[in-house]
């Protein structure tokens, strides 16, 4: 038997009255940030090395499909071992699961830069560092936005799967909580709020900076 | 200023030989059109005089420096592409003034170069709009404001019309013919249109078919009519298109 919707949004309101959910989201979210933001610099350094070399690119792309095509439950299993009972274990299953996606938009990104424009660059004799910042940064920047809206979603789901296990803190947890003392509706009211966030990044941080940055178009 | 270009037996092969063995030079201020049939080989060698491109045998001289890879020599060289080539991120101003930081000019100087010649191109109230949001024949005078801004020493235009209407090409071809006489730069311009060339060259290059050869080299004075010219060039275009569909040996 599913809660009702009545008995979901009692939860809410009350984990919201409360401060819970305050206290949750933010362990979550600290972790996400954490793990997310270390894919994102890993992603634009791995971006950076493809542009510089073909070599580079190449492997770069096979070690991104490798870890494309590997489980969030590997990545749980191996945080665990690795980093026991802590933090750090949903910050690494976040960063490893993220990181493919981040990184191969921008990678896609690199490739798909218009030598034609490089090459009206090296007419006018613009340096290295202008053609980077003239040219590479604007024609990749909307491919690493598209890649970060989708590796922030993905983070925010692996992250909350990932805090199931080792944690005490954290809308993973809590709903994991929830569901062994048999209150499922909490479980909805905790998925509503992760509905909320997901929404409000997208349209106040993705979306904005997309317009921003794609005003010319 | 304007200075002599040099094309000393330069020859190109890719797998098979694209441009056999070309000569020939170009004096200060000269007006050069170089026509042939298509795939002759024309947009090489317009590289390989521009140096975006290494020819296989010969050289290319400016100046008297020779020109190989991009940064060898110091002269300066515009280029205008067959598309315009504008970032379309920057605004028409902001794309004239990228290509004035390498020649050293501080901000003040590079606003008012970029708008000078962008000004000359007849894009004067047009400077702040993005290149997506103007006509493609303003895009591609934005291009040739851009290539002016350097002053450069030899200015290349490969098929800068190409993909322009009728009516908006004629008044390109004025506009060029105008602000090469107002600036006084060596203009090589890679054209398939025998009208165009002997409408705005001086001096008319025609190339064999593959591998180019220089088939004719013709004095544009004015000496011989025009509308005699153009039958003229169109009977050997014509002659090297059916040598190229029959083939040859070599």
């Amino acid at each position: 038997m599913l809660p009702s919707p009545r008995s979901v949004l009692i939860g809410l309101v009350e984990i919201v009255r409360s401060g819970e959910v305050w206290t949750h989201t933010a362990a979550s979210l600290v972790r996400i940030v954490i793990g997310f933001g270390a894919a994102v610099v890993v992603s634009v350094l791995m971006g950076l090395g493809a542009f510089l070399s073909r070599a580079v690119r190449t492997v770069v792309r096979d070690v991104l499909a490798v870890l494309n095509s590997t489980s969030v439950f590997v990545w749980i299993v191996i945080s665990l071992i690795w980093f026991g009972l802590s933090n750090w274990a949903p910050i690494f299953t976040t960063f490893m699961i993220t990181l493919p996606v981040v990184a191969s938009n921008l990678v896609e990104g690199v490739a798909g830069v218009d030598r034609r424009l490089l090459e009206m660059g090296d007419v006018y004799r613009l340096s290295g560092g202008e053609k980077f910042t003239a040219i590479v940064i604007p024609s990749t920047v909307p491919y690493l936005i598209a890649g970060m809206k989708v590796g922030f979603g993905l983070a925010l789901k692996v992250s909350v799967v990932a805090e199931i296990f080792g944690v005490t803190t954290g809308i993973g947890y809590i709903m994991n909580y929830s569901r062994e003392i048999l209150a499922t509706q909490m479980v909805f009211a905790w998925a509503l709020v992760m509905i909320l966030i997901m929404m409000a990044t997208d349209k106040l941080v993705f979306d904005a900076a997309a317009r921003r940055l794609t005003r010319w178009r | 200023m304007a200075v002599t270009l040099e094309v000393a037996e330069v020859g190109k092969d890719f797998l098979i030989p694209v441009i056999d063995r070309v000569s020939f030079t170009v004096e200060a201020g000269e007006f050069v059109c170089l026509l042939g049939p298509n795939g002759c080989g024309k947009t090489t060698l317009l590289r390989i005089i521009g140096g975006l491109e290494p020819p296989t045998r010969g050289r290319v001289l400016l100046g008297g420096e020779p020109v190989a890879g991009s940064d060898r020599h110091h002269h300066r060289v515009g280029v205008v592409f067959q598309e315009d080539r504008l970032l379309p991120w920057l605004t028409v101003r902001k794309n004239v003034e990228l290509v004035l930081k390498p020649v050293g000019l501080g901000p003040t100087e590079r606003r008012e170069t970029a708008a000078r010649y962008l000004g000359m191109a007849g894009l004067a109230g047009f400077e702040d709009y993005y290149p997506g949001r103007v006509s493609g024949g303003m895009r591609q005078r934005a291009a040739i404001a851009r290539a002016l801004a350097v002053e450069p020493d030899v200015l290349l235009m490969d098929e800068p019309f190409g993909a322009l209407d009728a009516q908006n090409r004629r008044i390109m071809q004025k506009e060029v013919r105008r602000i090469w006489r107002e600036t006084g730069r060596t203009i090589v311009f890679v054209t398939h249109s025998i009208e165009e060339a002997v409408e705005i060259g001086t001096t008319l290059i025609m190339l064999s078919a593959r591998p180019a050869r220089i088939r004719e080299l013709i004095r544009n004075d004015g000496g011989t009519g025009r509308a005699k010219l153009v039958d003229d060039l169109n009977t050997i275009i014509m002659e090297e298109v059916e040598r190229q569909q029959i083939g040859r040996p070599g």
